[in-house]
């Protein structure tokens, strides 16, 4: 079993799945927190399913155009970029009601995605199952696409440490934030667009549909335990990093499809974590309130 | 003479196209101890947020140390109704504090030891300093409000700006909230909004009325039946106490009509 166990990783893309999953635990960890405690789940879900419109794009121009570089996930970041701008601009924010836009930004993102991949030709056309598109498959990570997500963290880390400061504020207090002199417009704009950034580099990972969970999952698991918002982040990362690499496993053990096997993973601990909390939290918290 | 610290000259705001306070006119001096009393719906808030500049203006002018809104609200400290938090936000004490520099710091990605000083001094000044680690939903709605006042602290301001400093907490912490604001008083403008008459009495300094229009009443420590009567459009009761005049907080809203879009 030990023996079994070691020897996953002498394949490359065993390899590459742990390095796949850890990329996404760093990004959902941070801005999954920034999520979860901003209560944007939805508006989050709304442009990770749009990126199937993006993924659906590509392929479209690959086979028509001949477009060969053009990477499905590089289609992804467009449409999830623009959904975040769209999402932003002042114009809609005022006269429509928010979850109406995500909405219509969700289901129409989604179906572009079908009727652009629906004419490909696919002994043309090396193209990814759509199953996985939508539900993951870290055991198909390439090379090109561990550069994109490299590449994705990144960025997301360099920006969100340096805003984090004026990310905590927006984030707690809109309305001190604009005050403070935060230009609270633009700052959200920037909180959607590393949104959009994360939920690109988890595609991989547990594909379209399932973003949402390790974007929620993780940092609410972590919230349970702490009360800091850098703490909560770090904690969310780690969990990320455990709850994806035993799915992992599990998926592999046992033949189950992996993004899935992670997903439920981490609602199950979620919620027995949830339930057996109260015995956890009152045996440390009473000595140092006295 | 002194300085005027905000001046507001015929202003009328609302929000989209509706109207909610109209033709206002004000001046608080520096050094005053200004509230703003009236009912719910009277435009309190819609006044605040003005003089802070996140609504626009439809008519008129504010001027705070004689900027626009947008400029002068630096000068401004905002402590905001705290019964608005959410209490699951992963957050101490000390970060809720510390926030109050950033309109000082700016852009700048970390906290400098200066800033840290000024928190720790709000702190102490609010007499939180023990506290500073706990987690904000381990305090105390009296605990809370001196909190987010250490937060406006903290920036140094030379006005205080209070949204109903006293809603929902009871009344031994409202009496020392505004003891505590009548101590700061020495140092600062206050300026607070409130629709809670029953304790302002003891405390007034200048004291107007809103109910769209503003009235002024400018008579130190007395407060007048025919003004509460004009701010809340329904009779009002006052007895005097020994002290000058103590107000009834405790009156219906019956005969008032709905305001007229």
């Amino acid at each position: 079993m030990i023996d079994s166990f070691f020897e996953l990783f002498s394949h490359t893309f065993v390899q590459r799945m742990f390095a796949a999953s850890i990329l996404a635990s760093i990004s959902c960890g941070i801005i999954g927190s920034l999520v979860v405690v901003k209560r944007i789940v939805f508006v989050s879900g709304g442009i990770a399913h749009a990126t199937f419109g993006g993924i659906g794009l590509a392929y479209f121009l690959q086979y028509t155009m001949g477009w060969i570089w053009l990477e499905p996930l590089i289609g992804a970041v467009l449409f999830a970029v623009g959904t975040a701008i769209i999402m932003s601009v002042p114009l809609i924010k005022q006269r429509l009601r928010e979850d109406s836009t995500i909405g219509v930004i969700w289901v129409v993102g989604m179906a572009l995605g079908v009727l652009l991949i629906n004419p490909v030709d696919r002994n043309i056309i090396q193209m990814q199952d759509p199953i996985s598109i939508l539900f993951g498959n870290i055991l198909l990570v390439q090379f090109s696409d561990l550069l994109i997500m490299v590449l994705l963290v990144i960025v997301i880390l360099i920006v969100s440490m340096f805003l984090f400061k004026d990310l905590k504020i927006l984030t707690f207090d809109e309305e001190f934030a604009q005050i403070s002199g935060i230009n609270v417009g633009l700052l959200n704009l920037v909180l959607l667009v590393l949104v959009a950034l994360t939920t690109v580099v988890l595609i991989k990972v547990v594909g379209v549909v399932l973003v949402i969970a390790m974007l929620t999952i993780p940092a609410a698991i972590s919230g349970l335990f702490v009360q800091n918002l850098k703490h909560m982040m770090i904690l969310a990362v780690i969990i990320g990093i455990g709850t994806s690499f035993l799915g992992s496993i599990l998926s592999i053990l046992f033949d189950l499809p992996t993004g899935s096997t992670i997903v439920v993973f981490m609602g199950f601990l979620f919620i027995f974590l949830l339930l057996i909390k109260p015995f956890l939290m009152s045996k440390r918290k009473n000595p140092s309130i006295l | 003479m002194k300085e005027i610290a905000i001046e507001i000259r015929n202003l009328s705001a609302g929000y989209n196209n509706t109207i909610i306070i109209e033709n206002i006119n004000l001046e608080i001096n520096q050094g005053d101890f200004f509230s703003i009393i009236g009912p719910n719906g009277g435009g309190k808030s819609t006044l605040l947020k003005a003089i802070l500049g996140l609504i626009p203006i439809h008519k008129g002018s504010i001027k705070i140390f004689n900027k626009t809104p947008q400029h002068g609200r630096k000068y401004i400290g905002y402590v905001p109704q705290y019964a608005e938090f959410d209490t699951q936000f992963p957050i101490s004490v000390w970060d809720v504090v510390l926030m109050g520099r950033r309109n000082v710091r700016g852009m700048h990605p970390f906290y400098t030891v200066e800033d840290k000083e000024h928190a720790k001094h709000a702190l102490e000044i609010v007499e939180m300093k023990a506290y500073a680690n706990r987690h904000i939903s381990e305090l105390s709605g009296g605990q809370r409000q001196r909190v987010f006042i250490a937060r406006a602290l903290a920036s140094q301001p030379k006005i205080l700006l209070l949204d109903e400093p006293t809603a929902s907490v009871d009344k031994d912490i409202k009496e020392s909230i505004y003891h505590f604001l009548k101590e700061l008083n020495k140092k600062m403008t206050i300026v607070f909004i409130t629709h809670d008459i029953g304790v302002l009495s003891t405390f007034v300094g200048r004291i107007s009325c809103l109910n769209r229009y503003l009235f002024m009443h400018d008579d130190d420590r007395v407060l007048s039946k025919e003004m509460l009567e004009a701010a809340y459009s329904c009779p009002v009761e006052l007895i005097a106490h020994g002290v000058p005049h103590r107000v009834l907080d405790e009156h219906k809203h019956k005969k008032q009509k709905k305001e007229s879009p």
